[in-house]
């Protein structure tokens, strides 16, 4: 059976200075969370960031994130998302898989001027300076909470990834989109 | 706007938490007189001083303690609320999970 | 027109670019870069606008947008300021507030009668007899009403943005310039905000020395500093327009709303010069000292006719200079001191040869009568405080500039919580008492003299490096003994006109009237006066009425006080407060699906729900259609928009049995029950399915609008409870959608169900987990509509190719999709309460019939001791069915159940009933009247009292045999 984003037929936006504005949300993630959830994910072999909010890269393409000492999601945006139903039992005593394939969309916005960008839509300072590559914020876009990843796509390139509750990923879509406007020329 | 420090995301807006009411004890419900438990259950005590209170912060569903002057609304600290409830626990906040 | 002055006057102006432009319907050439307000003087016109209340002539005072009198028209909008409106962007602008044209104003006429409007005047005249303020107030409407706003301007992009920054330093003056290089330079990331154009403040128009080359190229280097340092990020024409907690500071440059959030912040806001107060010192003409410096200096525009300088400081005589050098005649120095402190001055003016008249003021100007402006001055000796002797010389002149002094621009300290004192000896306010991390720079803190403003500014960069932990040197000694205030530039005059308030009209009488009526305070004298009110918001009137007032009531300046100051600083467009729409709405995974089938949408929440499909017009029709299909085929809902939260571990069936009313220890796996969860008050919060998959695994679901209370609710207690359970709200992870009627089964078992349908094997109130249609889904059956159906819970990606598959499956079946009214009125027959519609803020189980809900033997639930208490108590209302026929007028939501002439309940649910050919509906009523058969009174539309039976629940299938086939 199909998996559906919720943004199927936006397509990509592009703007000046590499600027980008893209759909991941058939991406594969996954994640997990319990007090033995770090411990677990080592065992398996991933790199797990030291501290909540912050994310690393993992094994080839893979990015771990830590949104808590015990939570955290793995990210695989090259391989597509599972059709097979979510796991819902625990892994090991006390960790318990999350749902974030299907609760989370995942835009996901490169370029010079994302940070200024985002300053239209968000409190958090974003800038290089005070969110390096690494940094993870809870936060809020345009008045939904959402949660912001500074790292590297596969090709190098500074984004930032962008969950959202997927029943709200048309309007992030298009707050996002008319923020960027002015460097759509 | 005002800053409120949260032990697990650091320094946000006001706008992103959620207040939760003053920490008070509850009685014992089976046990207490029907007025103490109304004096429980309505009334907050209003003075000039230090209070504890619950705040969220709303895009992690974390919720932590206060230590607020109500009179010059200083926060003198936040912390994990393990700390009143679950004194043996680890010192490391131990939040719940991210809200969709 | 007049010749402009040669470089380096015009700092602003283009020569070489010349604009065509428009004032008042009349030709006015101008240069870019010019305002509308200095093309007008170099036209030779200083007449720009009519006051608000006696429409004298008036023209500019600042020169820097700092005062009312310069309001105009544009095309898109009324009250902009002349001297601040670029003429370039603003070609064709307009007096107002005017009946005829801007030099013959038939409203003027106002002025003669004065005298029988006091200050206070509408307050006392227009209240009696009753009812006669509306024939007074389309005059004075009129008469006050200042521009026109323009109903077809097309709205423009306007949005904001937030900006981070270390130390924020508002005012790029020399104090400014001077803090925002020294933050920078020890390490610190700067914004500098400053509302004029460019960077310079008071060094890009006033002189500072008696020899100014010095001066300027000092200005010249550090200006230039600043400019090109990485870590200043500079915004200039970028209004700081207030100081909220945290030192969050909205900046509005053009379009945009920047919502600057600083680690720590320099207010360099500078001073606002101060009129002297005499009798018609409203003159177009009539200016300030910085304003004459800034037409020679910004504009190039030397003014025609003769100048007479009124001086209560050494600044003004400064001023005398830069005219004298500029070519302007200088007809006479009038000081209201007996000498200026600087002797230099005295020599250098007597070595020009001015007229010098000591211990004098202007006692009277006098008006042209052709160019309705200044044409002469009165210039007596001071005798005593505000007492005047002869006559010394009447001295023809076009303008006069004067400066009784300095008020420092105290609206942002004072926002913070700052604290105004009157010092008696300086005869000026200034500030203390300044929150943690805000620092005052440069004259603002009473620094004047020019080195003393710079290291004033270096020394509050350093104090705000150190209050973010960045390291900085010593600091500076610091003095400044500059007396620039006149203690007391008021000279009342017989014939009144003396001005104290130029927005608002207001004259030295009509303060001491306020005072004499009993307003002694001075937010009351605000009140009754108007005083301050106007858009320049008391920069000049607020010194002038503190000394009056303080004066007139015997107390000092320092206990008078001036009024409280409040954002925004200076007027702004609401436009700029808006921004950017941020409205969040949320859709469900099907809701392309649905828009396909013609859904008509209405919002519930944060969501877009389908309300029903079809035309808009047969509404009736089209719900009637799918309330019979669910009745007897079968319908199909989307209600992705339910709540869902898991509750996973050891300690789930705790967990939910501490936190909701029924038992859930010894519930089977497999089976659902009814979720009810109350408030520690004993009221219903939210109810939902509580459904559970494995022996440590539930799935509740909560209501659409209250999931994530309950969700928030679920974490608080359970930080407190330290349950071993992990907490999961599933809302948006999880899509549902609900086949309900006689025929769902068929539908389901059409699309490779993985799980055995049949009753035996999945009865009511059961719960499955297995594929359908390829799709993993958890299945419940539930009877909110009261026919046989299943909720159908998938994860979101999925949900709409279930949603495609249903539909084709479905196909024989006639299934149809229907909406939230359909569903609302499947649901009304049933008597089944929705929380939020049926409840209100005070509703416990027991008023509406949920005491079954409640289990009694378990040691606790959240509320428990509320519901007992409140159940053990009388009841006061009781919800209960209620038929009418159809003939009856038809109550509404929220109408009232009346009782022997008192109000016992009202009615929560009302529909016309197609399945039972009736009205039905859900009401609180006396609990003596709450059983079938009884009648209940309904007063509905128009006062008009129904009878309605009370009716046992449910409405339709009484023994509830159609959802558990």
């Amino acid at each position: 059976m199909s998996l559906r984003s919720p943004l199927e037929g936006r397509g990509m936006i592009e703007g000046h200075g590499g600027l980008r504005l893209i759909d991941l949300t058939l991406a594969r993630r996954g994640g997990l969370r319990g007090s033995g959830a770090r411990e677990w994910l080592l065992s398996q072999g991933h790199t797990v960031p030291a501290a909540p909010n912050q994310i690393v890269a993992s094994g080839e393409s893979d990015s771990v994130m830590s949104l808590s000492h015990r939570e955290f999601w793995l990210l695989q945006p090259n391989c597509g998302a599972s059709s097979a139903r979510p796991a819902a039992v625990a892994v090991a005593a006390g960790i318990w898989p999350l749902y974030c394939q299907h609760s989370h969309a995942w835009l996901q916005v490169a370029g010079e001027p994302r940070a200024e960008i985002m300053a239209k839509l968000c409190g958090v300072d974003l800038s290089e300076a005070a969110f390096p590559q690494g940094s993870v914020a809870q936060t809020q876009v345009a008045r939904v909470s959402v949660i912001v990843a500074a790292h590297q796509d596969q090709d190098g390139r500074s984004v930032f990834s962008i969950f959202v509750d997927q029943s709200l990923a048309r309007y992030l879509w298009e707050v996002i989109s008319d923020a960027m406007k002015e460097w759509l020329g | 706007m005002k800053i409120l420090t949260c032990p697990l995301n650091g320094p946000r807006n006001i706008a992103e938490f959620t207040y939760g009411g003053q920490v008070k004890p509850m009685p014992n419900p089976t046990e207490a007189t029907d007025q103490e438990w109304a004096h429980y259950v309505f009334y907050g005590d209003n003075h000039i001083g230090v209070v504890r209170e619950w705040w969220m912060h709303t895009p992690s569903g974390y919720w932590f303690i206060v230590e607020r002057h109500n009179q010059t609304d200083e926060v003198m600290r936040t912390y994990d609320p393990a700390e009143l409830f679950d004194p043996g626990s680890s010192p490391a906040t131990e939040p719940v999970q991210a809200d969709p | 027109m007049t010749e402009r002055l040669p470089l380096p006057y015009g700092s602003r102006i283009k020569r070489d670019t010349p604009v065509s432009a428009r004032f008042d319907g009349r030709e006015l050439p101008a240069l870019e870069g010019d305002t509308v307000a200095s093309a007008l003087v170099a036209s030779g016109q200083w007449v720009i606008s009519r006051s608000f209340k006696y429409h004298r002539p008036r023209g500019p005072l600042t020169m820097a947008g700092h005062d009312a009198n310069t309001l105009v028209q544009t095309r898109a909008a009324p009250n902009r300021l002349a001297d601040e409106l670029p003429i370039a962007d603003y070609p064709e602008t307009t007096a107002q507030n005017l009946s005829g044209s801007l030099m013959a104003d038939r409203s003027a006429i106002i002025d003669w009668f004065g005298r029988f409007l006091p200050v206070g005047f509408y307050y006392r005249a227009f209240y009696r007899p009753f009812g006669v303020w509306h024939w007074w107030e389309r005059m004075i409407r009129k008469a006050a009403g200042l521009g026109v706003a323009n109903l077809s301007a097309s709205p423009h992009y306007q949005d904001k943005q937030y900006l981070f920054c270390d130390v924020a330093v508002v005012g790029a003056g020399p104090a400014g310039l001077s803090a925002a290089l020294k933050a920078a330079e020890g390490g610190a990331s700067v914004l500098l905000v400053d509302e004029e154009p460019e960077l310079g403040g008071s060094l890009t128009y006033h002189r500072f020395a008696i020899d100014s080359d010095a001066v300027r190229s000092e200005a010249e280097t550090l200006i230039a500093k600043v400019a090109s340092h990485p870590r200043i990020k500079v915004l200039t024409h970028a209004l700081c327009n207030g100081w909220f907690t945290d030192h969050y500071l909205p900046v509005i440059q053009g379009d945009r709303l920047f919502k600057v959030r600083a680690k720590s912040c320099v207010l360099a806001t500078g001073i606002s010069e101060q009129h002297v107060v005499f009798r018609n010192n409203d003159l177009p003409g009539v200016v300030l000292c910085s304003a004459l410096e800034r037409l020679l200096n910004h504009y190039a525009v030397a003014p025609q006719g003769e100048l007479v300088v009124l001086a209560g400081n050494d600044q003004a005589w400064m001023t005398a200079l830069t005219a004298a050098e500029a070519g302007l005649p200088v007809a006479a120095v009038v000081d209201l001191r007996d000498a200026p402190d600087d002797a230099a001055l005295l020599a250098e003016a007597n070595a020009r040869g001015m007229t010098v008249y000591m211990g004098a003021t202007v006692y009277t100007a006098r008006r042209d009568s052709e160019s309705q402006s200044l044409c002469a001055v009165d210039i007596h000796h001071i005798d005593s405080q505000g007492e005047v002797g002869e006559l010394i010389a009447q001295t023809d002149c076009a303008v006069l500039a004067m400066s009784a002094g300095f008020m420092p621009a105290y609206q942002l300290a004072c926002q913070a919580g700052a604290k105004l004192d009157y010092d008696d000896g300086r005869a000026a306010f200034s500030l203390s008492g300044l929150p943690a991390g805000l620092f005052l720079a440069g004259s603002v803190n009473s620094m004047y003299a020019l080195d003393a403003v710079l290291a004033d500014g270096r020394n509050a960069a350093r104090a705000a490096l150190r209050c973010i932990d960045m390291t900085a040197d010593e600091d500076e000694s610091v003095t400044c003994a500059a007396q620039v205030n006149h203690s007391w530039p008021i000279f009342p005059h017989p014939k009144g006109r003396e001005f104290v308030d130029f927005d608002e009209d207001l004259q030295i009488k009509d303060i001491v009237n306020a005072t004499r009526l009993g307003y002694r305070d001075v937010q009351l004298v605000k009140r009754y006066s108007t005083v301050g009110m106007g858009p320049s918001q008391g920069r000049h009137a607020a010194l002038p009425t503190a000394r009056l007032v303080a004066k007139a009531t015997e107390r000092t300046v320092s206990e008078t006080g001036v009024t409280t100051a409040r954002p925004p600083v200076k007027p702004e467009a609401l436009g700029h407060i808006a921004g950017r729409r941020f409205h969040p709405h949320r859709h469900t995974a099907i809701a392309d699906r649905h828009a396909a089938a013609g859904a008509q949408w209405m919002p519930v929440g944060l969501w877009g729900r389908p309300a029903f499909y079809g035309e808009p017009n047969y509404k009736q029709r089209c719900v009637a259609e799918e309330v019979t299909a669910v009745r007897t085929g079968v319908g199909v809902i989307d209600v992705s928009t339910l709540g869902g939260i898991e509750l996973r571990g050891p300690d789930a069936a705790e967990f939910m049995n501490r936190f909701y009313t029924y038992g859930f220890l010894k519930q089977p796996v497999g089976r659902t029950r009814y979720a009810v969860l109350v408030s520690e008050q004993g009221v219903v919060m939210d109810d939902g399915v509580a459904a559970r998959l494995a022996e440590d695994r539930f799935y509740v679901t909560a209501t659409t609008g209250g999931v994530d209370r309950v969700y928030r609710e679920m974490l608080r207690w359970n930080a407190q409870w330290r349950l071993s359970v992990d907490i999961t709200n599933l809302t948006a992870a999880l899509s549902a959608i609900n086949i309900a009627g006689p025929d769902s089964r068929a539908v389901i078992e059409a699309l490779d169900c993985s799980i055995d349908l049949s009753a035996d094997a999945f009865p009511y109130l059961c719960c499955r987990e297995g594929d359908v249609a390829g799709v993993p889904a958890c299945l419940m059956r539930v009877g909110f509509v009261g026919e046989l159906g299943y909720e159908l819970h998938v994860p979101s990606l999925f949900a709409a190719a279930l949603w495609d598959a249903v539909m084709e499956a479905g196909e024989p079946w006639r299934i149809k999709p229907f909406g939230v009214e359909a569903q609302r009125l499947l649901r009304l027959e049933k008597g089944h309460i929705i929380v939020g519609q049926d409840t209100d803020g005070m509703t416990h189980p027991s008023e509406v019939g949920l005491d079954w809900a409640i289990n009694r033997s378990k040691p606790d639930f959240v509320g428990r001791r509320s519901v007992d208490i409140l159940a053990a108590s009388a009841p006061i209302r009781q919800l209960v069915g209620f038929s009418l026929e159809l003939t009856a007028p038809k109550p509404l939501e929220g109408h009232l159940v009346i009782k022997d002439g008192d109000i016992v309940g009202n009615v929560t649910s009302c529909a016309v009933s197609p399945s039972l050919n009736q009205i039905i509906g859900l009401a609180y009523a006396h609990p003596d009247t709450a059983n079938p058969g009884d009648r209940i009174a309904i007063r509905t539309e128009g006062g008009v009292l129904v009878q309605a039976r009370v009716e046992g629940l449910p409405f339709y299938d009484p023994q509830n045999a159609r959802q558990a086939l």
